[in-house]
């Protein structure tokens, strides 16, 4: 009863987003303002219905109701709780399910924000919302359908891609998406501005916070799948330019470009047309990304030629939606007023830069991701294109960047000073300098690189400590003024340094992994193995049978100068109803380095093929999203984020400590 | 703007365009001469053992190879030393490789491995990849076996999520 | 008929959804102008950047000014006339209530009827599940619980129901999932385990396998007086080797149970059948392949180790085949083995006080 409520429930919200996609457009066509405002009310209603679905699936895998096909497929009434849930999104037609549940939660919040949107913006924006929605949904209900049901109903599903059965994965699909779509609000805004030619720095506004929210759920999304795949994989790689990975990297350049030239628009009223573009862009980018992982064009472009119908359906929702987009832009950009040219050094004009590298390194990624594809579908020739690829396009495209960034957040609007910027950072160049040499002094014969990009790292945190340092500096240097001052900045100031420290922490990191050390051997109990610094002992292997799988669990003691520090497991798992074998790889966490230990094979004579790793620093790299992330999340709470909360501390001199 | 300073240099309107434009044409240029060598430089080509002889691939190209991996020639060393044969429909290469092999590297399974084709015709593997997943063929093995008429497996894969 | 009426309602609702706006007619609040309004915040905080220092008053002024004319073209734009009243107002208004009111329900029936499957839900409707109609064939019945089922899968009565059937009918497995299904739905309770285990007993010839022991071990401990759990348990011991423990169960069953019980006598006869089998296992004659197979286990654990498992079941092999020394040998010699496993050595120390080998431990 449940689900067929809940498919019934699917099938209302395609009517509900037909209708909210016509009416209020007609509304702002005809000036009529009871046209537009049925725009929030169809919005939450379409909300309600996709969410009533959601746990009309949700519960039909709690209780394990085989009746359902996607149950029976990507469930097991064995598997634990946690993993029902997750199990409804961990397949491709609840991860669709998903994906337009967020995109109606977004619209939804835009419905509910009608005294900060002008009603025109607000009603174009959830028109377009509703648009994207209606093409999902339609995807959904006619190729993908989670409702499917199979009379009669198999006593038992075929449980989830074990692979899937991980905390880090449960929760790393809803990340992304919120990401993914989240940029979606903003390209309903871009085309919402451009259906009424307006667009200045209150649109900026409005569409900052949404491009920001997407950004940081973007950044952890990543982050989360990289160290999944990190610790999953058993290859102890967080990184493999895999099409996949691409796939989300591509929006995430172009977001990360998006928030940077909003920020110039809110404040300079310029680069106007840009960022329409950039909002567009990313947002096709998503979708680009969507139709990749989606339609089975990666798994194999043939596979994507004998089973069209899912790939057709999103490709054409690509280029409906990019072709009319950037259609729309050609026609109406050109009357949108221009904005300002500005002077190239100062802080826009570095921004200006930043967003300039950033769309290239993307383009890099892109045709690194898509030329394959390409080539294969027209010359059926195979080509991989992989790590030294990017390594020779992406990251000569990053360094001067990430080597520029701390300038670019020293100068000053309007008008720069270079030599002065350059001067207040001396104290940053300087120690990162030493810091680079005292490093390179120390390994000297190790690799080159690893000292070279702890420096950056360390300009990169220096320079966003400096930019804080320096507005808060006060003559005679008394500590509680400095102090207050300093927390007096606007969050956003704290949030920008915060997230920019946190970049150099990424690279830190990245730096690090050049002295990655890596051992493989075979152990018998009692034998043992050095990595780096550290020796591994093989205490014992032992057979283990849990409710979903069987395992053999491989027990080793990490010494350090022959002091026992602890010990780790590492299992070979075999799921029973799959028939899969996999790899769990175990980690000991030392400060912010990792030993890491992966099982092999058992050989023919008990002995047991064993990799070790030593990788110091390794935490960094994804502490550092994290950091970025939060740094987004503060900027988000910035007072001049909330746009027209009744105008309560307007000028209120009473106030003592104004910016809070 | 209309506010400028006397510190700075005056740019007329043009100028500042000009100087944008320019940060831009350098910065793309850049980015494309890297992307052209790059591609002549860093991409490999995927081969089957059969494609191995119709193209006579030379001794010490780098490329992939991929195939299924032939019953009973899996022979193993100390060492973790590993020798195989890959094969597709018509013929088999030899492959030695040193490393823990994959979860799924089984005899009859696709694999794809990248390294050196030696002099002796001996392809020395310095990476073996089996996708983890049970019906996922890596793609390339999967299309040069279907041309063959050697697989008919599932499509099934194209439809698994994989995320 | 009630998921059509559901349906229904929610049809209703979700029409309403976009009606209610629409008769709202001139209701509509004139909201503050958000356009305006951010210019307004943005020169009360200059103001506030200034008094804080952050803004030399000379730049607050300049920034002030220009704020201000964007402040002034942005209200000459709020201006623009809304066109809320008047004959083609409503004229429109009709015209969009039309739309939603055909639309949405068309759209979404029509959808939900090519795709939907409602009529799962009405042959529920027709089917009785419950046990009086014996006289149709039982092909028919097991059928129609099925449908049932297939609709309503956490219906644990219905799975309790159909698994002795399918027990009857040969159908092991099935019989094992569906008492599975029974327990996940309905909860553990002794009878219902017991019968659990019994099918996977009966679904691997015979042998009580770990998971059935486990079944039958938890169905005890809800009811001690569970009398097919407890017979199976003393089966599961004699299969282990445990004849002494076998036959104390089958003993404390008869004891504990009337004379009049109708397993009394099944129970009688396997300890009779026990009584003789140890005769006939302390000759060695009788048990060659046995003991061949003994031998070349030992040999391999002694040369490769093995598990804890393995090198039980070798010291039970001995006991059982009634060369209590080599027991003890081989328990020594497990012992050894699993030096470093406490949990092997537990296992192999209780078992050795079973077995009473006494002079295994050293």
């Amino acid at each position: 009863m449940l689900v067929e409520a809940g498919h019934f429930a699917l099938a209302l919200a395609l009517g509900l987003s037909l209708i909210q996609f016509i009416v209020p457009l007609w509304g702002t066509r005809a000036n009529d303002p009871v046209l537009m405002s049925v725009a929030p009310t169809t919005a939450l209603a379409v909300l309600a219905c996709i969410a009533f679905a959601f746990v009309a699936l949700t519960v039909a895998y709690v209780t394990s109701d085989f009746s359902v096909l996607n149950v029976v497929e990507n469930s097991h009434s064995t598997k634990p709780l946690i993993y029902k849930i997750s199990g409804v999104w961990g397949n491709h037609e609840g991860s669709m399910l998903l994906w337009v549940l967020i995109l109606s939660f977004f619209g939804g919040i835009v419905a509910i924000a009608r005294d900060s949107i002008p009603a025109r913006l607000q009603a174009n924006t959830l028109a377009i919302q509703a648009a994207i929605t209606l093409a999902f949904l339609a995807f959904i209900l006619t190729t993908s359908n989670p409702f499917d049901r199979v009379v009669p109903a198999p006593a038992d599903g075929q449980d989830l891609n074990p692979l899937l059965q991980d905390l880090g994965l449960a929760i790393h699909p809803p990340l992304l998406y919120v990401g993914y779509v989240g940029f979606s609000i903003s390209f309903a805004f871009a085309c919402a501005a451009l259906i009424d030619g307006r667009i200045d720095a209150v649109w900026a506004r409005i569409v900052r916070p949404w491009t920001l929210t997407a950004w940081a759920f973007l950044t952890l999304g990543i982050a989360m799948g990289s160290y999944w795949a990190y610790y999953e994989l058993g290859w102890g790689g967080w990184w493999f330019w895999d099409p996949v990975e691409n796939a989300s990297l591509m929006p995430w350049l172009a977001g990360t470009a998006l928030v940077h030239s909003t920020v110039v628009m809110e404040k300079r009223d310029s680069l106007k047309v840009w960022t329409i573009l950039l909002a567009i862009l990313t947002f096709s980018l998503s979708l680009l990304g969507t139709f990749l992982v989606r339609s089975g064009v990666l798994t194999s472009v043939h596979s994507f030629a004998v089973d069209p119908e899912r790939g057709t359906f999103i490709l054409g929702i690509l280029v409906v939606f990019i072709g009319g987009s950037l259609a729309l832009f050609a026609w109406r950009a050109p009357r949108l007023q221009q904005g300002g040219v500005f002077a190239p050094i100062s802080r826009e004009g570095a921004l200006v830069l930043n967003n300039l590298f950033l769309a290239t390194a993307c383009a890099t990624v892109f045709i690194g991701t898509l030329y394959p594809l390409a080539l294969e579908v027209m010359t059926g020739e195979k080509i991989s294109v992989g790590e030294p690829f990017f390594n020779l396009t992406f990251v000569p495209l990053i360094v001067p960047l990430l080597l520029l960034l701390p300038f670019g957040q020293t100068l000053a609007w309007k008008r720069g000073n270079l030599l002065g910027a350059a001067q207040r950072l001396y104290a940053a160049l300087g120690l990162s300098l030493l810091l680079t040499i005292v490093v390179f002094a120390f390994t000297h014969d190790g690799p080159v690189a690893a000292p070279l990009g702890i420096g950056l790292g360390t300009f990169l945190i220096l320079g966003s400590l400096n930019e804080i340092v320096t507005r808060s500096w006060t003559k005679g240097g008394d500590w509680a003024v400095m102090r207050r001052k300093a927390f007096g900045l606007p969050r956003s100031a704290w949030g920008s340094a915060i997230a920019h420290a946190g970049v150099g922490l990424t690279v830190i990191g990245i730096a690090a992994t050049a002295w990655d050390v890596e051992t493989l051997g075979t152990l018998r109990s009692g034998e043992r193995l050095g990595v780096g610094p550290y020796e591994a002992r093989l205490e014992r292997i032992v057979p283990r049978r849990e409710a979903n799988f069987r395992e053999d669990v491989a027990t080793l003691t990490i010494l350090r100068g022959g002091q026992e520090l602890g010990t780790v497991d590492t299992m070979k798992r075999l799921y029973v109803t799959r028939g899969m074998p996999t790899t769990e790889a175990g980690i000991m966490t030392r400060g912010l380095s990792q030993i890491y230990v992966s099982l092999g094979e058992i050989q023919p004579d008990g002995s047991l093929g064993m990799r070790l790793y030593y990788k110091p620093l390794v935490l960094l790299i994804w502490l550092g999203a994290v950091v970025m992330a939060a740094g987004g999340a503060l900027s988000l709470t910035d007072r001049r984020m909330r746009i027209a909360a009744p105008a309560k501390s307007r000028r209120l001199p009473a106030n003592p400590l104004p910016a809070e | 703007m209309t506010t400028q300073t006397p510190r700075t240099r005056r740019l007329t309107r043009k100028q500042r365009r000009l100087t944008l434009i320019a940060a831009a044409g350098c910065v793309l240029g850049v980015a494309l001469g890297l992307v052209l060598y790059a591609m002549n430089d860093t991409i490999l080509f995927f081969n089957s053992p059969a494609d191995v002889q119709a193209r006579n691939v030379q001794p010490g190209t780098r490329f992939r190879l991929g195939g299924l991996v032939k019953e009973g020639s899996v022979k193993r060393s100390d060492g973790q030393q590993v020798v195989f044969e890959v094969m597709d429909a018509q013929s088999a290469i030899p492959v030695r490789y040193q490393g823990l092999l994959p979860d799924l590297f089984r005899e009859g399974q696709g694999i794809v491995a990248e390294g050196v084709l030696e002099a002796s015709g001996v392809f020395r593997a310095d990476s073996v990849l089996a996708k983890h997943d049970e019906n996922y063929m890596p793609r390339e093995v999967a299309d040069a076996l279907r041309r063959q008429g050697h697989w008919q497996g599932e499509e099934k894969a194209s439809q698994q999520a994989e995320q | 008929m009630m998921i059509w009426i559901i349906l229904l309602a929610m049809t209703a609702a979700a029409v309403m959804a976009v009606l209610w706006p629409l008769s709202r007619h001139g209701a509509i609040s004139r909201q503050v102008d958000p356009n305006t309004q951010f210019y307004r915040e943005q020169v009360a905080e200059i103001d506030r950047d200034r008094d804080r220092g952050a803004l030399l008053p000379a730049e607050a002024e300049a920034a002030k000014a220009e704020a201000g004319r964007r402040l002034l073209r942005a209200s000459h734009a709020a201006d623009t006339m809304l066109d809320a009243v008047g004959e083609p107002a409503l004229r429109r208004r009709r015209a969009a209530s039309t739309l939603a009111l055909s639309v949405i329900p068309i759209l979404a029936l029509a959808v939900y009827g090519g795709l939907g499957s409602p009529h799962i839900l009405e042959r529920l409707g027709r089917v009785p599940v419950t046990g009086q109609e014996a006289r149709t064939d039982i092909g028919s019945a097991v059928a129609q619980i099925e449908a049932h089922l297939a609709t309503n899968p956490q219906d644990g009565r219905g799975w309790e129901v159909i698994a002795p059937v399918y027990l009857r009918m040969g159908r092991m497995d099935d019989a094992v999932k569906a008492y599975e299904a029974a327990l996940r739905h309905l909860g553990p309770d002794a009878a219902r385990l017991a019968n659990y285990g019994e099918a996977l007993v009966i679904a691997r010839d015979g042998l009580v396998s770990k998971n059935a022991q486990t079944a039958f071990e938890k169905a005890v401990e809800l009811d001690p007086s569970s009398a097919k759990a407890r017979l199976y348990l003393a089966r599961a011991a004699e299969q282990d080797g445990r004849i002494g423990k076998a036959r104390e169960d089958y003993a404390a069953i008869l004891t504990a149970s009337p004379t009049d019980a109708p397993w009394v006598p099944l129970v009688r006869e396997q300890l009779a059948r026990l009584d003789g089998q140890q005769a006939a296992v302390a000759s060695p004659l009788d048990n060659e392949a046995i003991a061949g197979m003994v031998a070349s286990l030992a040999s391999r654990l002694e040369s490769q180790g093995g598990s804890v498992d393995e090198w039980a079941r070798l010291v039970r092999s001995y006991a059982v085949l009634g060369q209590r020394d080599k027991a003890s040998a081989a328990a020594l010699k497990a012992r050894q083995a699993l030096a470093k496993d406490a949990d092997g050595l537990k296992a192999i120390d209780t078992m050795t006080r079973e077995l009473q080998l006494t002079n295994a431990t050293p």
